[in-house]
């Protein structure tokens, strides 16, 4: 039944054009996965939308942090088609099938109409592979409207003359009498269907990679040029992305967990064994969880920063034996209890409503530093590393390097985060560089990832 | 076994099981496909409950291995019963010798007792720990690998072979391949990721909260002394503690607990004095008490 195995080749190709959506956006899929996927579909009544969107979800999506991504892809592919009234499995159907019925109305034979799709397909492939960067609606737009933007111009003139130039004579074949209304009538027809199909094939081929730049966008944007509905985007991305960083860190840390011998251990176990040690028992070596300190400048040329790395930290927390928070403009002041109390969202918003920060005008590193040697050194152990963020700008104050020094002394490790380009680090009154030469390291931090990154690099010896 | 999804609500409910249709299908994938299952969600969503009541509504036996930190093949696997095999070469000393005697060399001796050593690595002295157990039962069992994310990594790597091939190598004897392929769920909560081989040989399934209707029908199902109102007001008011930042969100135990200590005091609608004072079944934190008590107003607003 050679017309059946095409019916479900179509539809197959459907299942795996989803596949590559969920792909893009970044979702790892095997060849097992996709596999399950097609072995689930046969035991499923599809047109049940929970059962259908479940089967598909449990056989693709092996991490949870990336069920909000898979249901955004969902939601695009299969509910957007079926119009306004949510999800139809018979919709979807259709529309796969949709090449065969309209194969019937132009009067094209099945080997024609498969031409022309591959060769629909072939040309959307290769105008988005042109324009990486342009949106869904601008590659429609080259394609339908201004194609002498790109090389394949005048594509889509060829391939509706092609269509045309084929067509009427089938239709001739049958019809003789009238011809000239419906040739026009067929020409139009072709040509809407040729146009929609080209909508689609964008669509389902971008729709995977939009999800995916969005999210790489809001990564790697300067975080001070983040407006506020990106702000808003950030926070659930930080929740995703912190916890995938997360289950990272906490596998490497197991791997590496075997100490020495555990001689109690080994003896009592191999008491069964007459007091011969058949059976070796190590000790598990204690995990190293770094203890963090995190000083946060958050006046304004800054506090964006702050924000993020306070949030980051804090749904990292598990990973550190202890976090400690302290946050500065001219008076410094202790904010962890802040994040014990409530979520760190709020116990973030909670900090930059507060005024107490400051004493005197701007931001003065100097007298903070020397406050937080004053009244929080106990914070600080040989297990101890610092986190300083902030731009160095000191208003011509002070620098109280001598206390700088009494906290790097007193600590294992200090970091300085500067989210000022490198070459601003001596300029006007910033004095970054006067500091580094005592940080471990001063790095520079323009966007999301670098943070991450670097709370990364924590964790590797 | 479930013919359909439908069924599949149907017959976990009879076993006092609430399902959603996501838990439903996936569960009736896995019995079709003969895949096993890694459940993940937060604690007290019913994760352990789901491997019990479907072995129940299958018929089937349940097998429950609990890892832990440390946790190795012989505790999972197998073990060889090195005391009992010490014990009978003792006591079999005197036949040993007799089968011996005849045996010039010490060669000849040896390759004598070689042939007889299979006696010593037979079933016999194999103790089989819960996974052997699953795979050999001559009824077919649902093998429940509970917190899964307790375990070493190393672990992971045994349960490779049994997840995809349903088998246990044991070097002495061979590989013994399952009668009947148990139906196997794993539980983890998050505390580490799993390996990439463990997902790829798994269904995934992630069990959230459940919705509002949802959880007053598990509070009716099993708290029936319960009335509906109480159901409905207590059930509101837990879904609205869980959209507070909490240090730890109330689970569906907890919300059980919380209907029983409010039904046995007589509440037949919810009162705020009377939920304030019983908010430490619900709430674990003292913390979470305060935060709860400060936000009285929205929480018990009708």
């Amino acid at each position: 039944m050679p017309r059946e195995r095409d019916e479900q080749h179509d539809i197959q190709t459907k299942f795996l054009d989803f596949t590559s959506v969920l792909k893009d956006a970044g979702v790892t899929i095997s060849t097992v996965e996709v596999l399950d996927m097609f072995e689930a579909m046969c035991h499923v009544d599809p047109c049940d939308r929970d059962v259908f969107r479940q089967s598909l979800a449990t056989t693709l999506v092996k991490d949870y942090t990336d069920i909000p991504v898979f249901d955004r892809c969902f939601a695009e592919f299969f509910e957007k088609k079926s119009g306004q009234k949510g999800f139809d499995f018979n919709i979807f159907l259709q529309d796969a099938l949709n090449a065969e019925t309209s194969g019937k109305r132009t009067g094209m034979t099945d080997e024609e109409m498969d031409r022309l799709m591959e060769e629909i397909e072939a040309l959307v492939d290769t105008v988005i592979g042109e324009n990486p960067e342009k949106s869904p609606q601008e590659i429609i737009k080259i394609l339908l409207e201004n194609p002498q933007e790109s090389s394949s111009s005048g594509a889509l003139g060829q391939l509706l003359f092609n269509v045309r130039s084929r067509s009427p004579e089938a239709s001739m074949d049958t019809d003789m009498t009238g011809r000239g209304d419906r040739a026009d009538d067929d020409d139009d027809f072709i040509e809407g269907m040729v146009r929609e199909r080209i909508r689609r094939r964008v669509f389902e081929k971008t729709t995977g990679r939009v999800i995916n730049k969005r999210d790489e966008y809001l990564l790697n944007r300067y975080i001070y040029r983040l407006t506020p509905e990106e702000v808003k985007e950030m926070r659930e991305l930080i929740k995703r992305f912190g916890q995938k960083l997360k289950n990272r860190v906490s596998l490497r840390k197991k791997k590496v967990k075997r100490g020495g011998i555990d001689i109690k251990r080994t003896l009592r176990k191999n008491l069964q064994y007459g007091g011969t040690p058949f059976r070796i028992y190590r000790r598990d070596r204690k995990i190293d969880r770094p203890q963090l300190v995190v000083l946060c400048d958050i006046s304004s040329s800054v506090s964006q920063y702050s924000r993020f790395m306070l949030l980051l930290t804090y749904t990292l927390q598990g990973l550190f034996s202890k976090v400690r928070s302290f946050a500065f403009i001219s008076n410094m002041v202790e904010i962890t209890p802040l994040f014990m109390e409530m979520d760190p969202e709020r116990a973030v918003n909670s900090i930059f409503s507060d005024t107490n920060f400051t004493y005197g005008w701007g931001s003065n590193y100097g007298r903070c530093f020397t406050q937080f040697i004053r009244e929080y050194s106990d914070s600080l152990t040989s297990k101890t590393t610092v986190l300083v963020l902030g731009d160095g700008r000191n208003n011509n104050q002070d620098p109280g390097l001598d206390s700088f020094i009494r906290i790097t002394e007193r600590c294992r490790n200090l970091f300085w985060l500067n989210p000022d380009r490198r070459h601003l680090w001596a300029w006007s009154d910033s004095i970054a560089e006067l500091y580094m030469p005592y940080c471990n390291e001063m790095k520079e931090v323009r966007n999301f990832l670098d943070l991450s990154e670097f709370i990364d690099k924590l964790f590797v010896k | 076994m479930f013919i359909d999804v439908a069924s599949t609500i149907e017959s976990l409910e009879k076993e006092k099981y609430i399902c959603s249709a996501e838990i439903a299908t996936t569960v009736f994938l896995a019995m079709k496909m003969e895949k096993p299952v890694l459940v993940e969600g937060p604690a007290g969503v019913g994760k352990t409950e789901l491997g019990k009541c479907v072995a129940s509504s299958l018929g089937m036996d349940l097998i429950r291995l609990q890892c832990y930190e440390g946790l190795d093949e012989a505790k999972a696997l197998y073990e060889w019963e090195y005391a009992k095999q010490l014990l009978y070469t003792q006591i079999l000393k005197d036949k040993l010798s007799c089968i011996m005697e005849n045996e010039k060399t010490l060669s000849d001796a040896v390759n004598r007792l070689s042939g007889e050593e299979d006696v010593f690595f037979s079933e016999k002295f194999l103790i089989p720990r819960p996974i052997l157990q699953a795979v050999t039962s001559p009824r077919p069992t649902v093998l429940l690998i509970d917190e899964i994310d307790k375990s070493d990594s190393e672990f992971e790597a045994f349960l490779l072979e049994v997840l995809s091939d349903f088998q246990v190598s044991i070097p002495e004897i061979g590989t013994v391949k399952a009668a009947h392929r148990p139906f196997v769920l794993l539980t983890s909560n998050n505390a580490r990721e799993m390996s990439d081989a463990l997902k790829r040989r798994c269904l995934h399934l992630y069990i959230d909260y459940p919705t509002r209707e949802l959880e007053e029908k598990i509070v009716s199902l099993k708290v029936p002394e319960c009335g509906a109102a109480l159901v409905a007001e207590l059930v509101r008011a837990v879904h609205r503690i869980r959209e507070l930042p909490m240090k730890k969100d109330p689970s569906i135990s907890e919300t059980l607990d919380w209907a029983k200590a409010l039904t046995l005091l007589g509440c037949e609608v919810l009162k705020e004095d009377e939920a304030i004072r019983t908010l430490n079944f619900l709430l674990k934190y003292e913390k979470d008490i305060e935060l709860a008590k400060k936000n009285r107003k929205e929480i018990f607003a009708h």
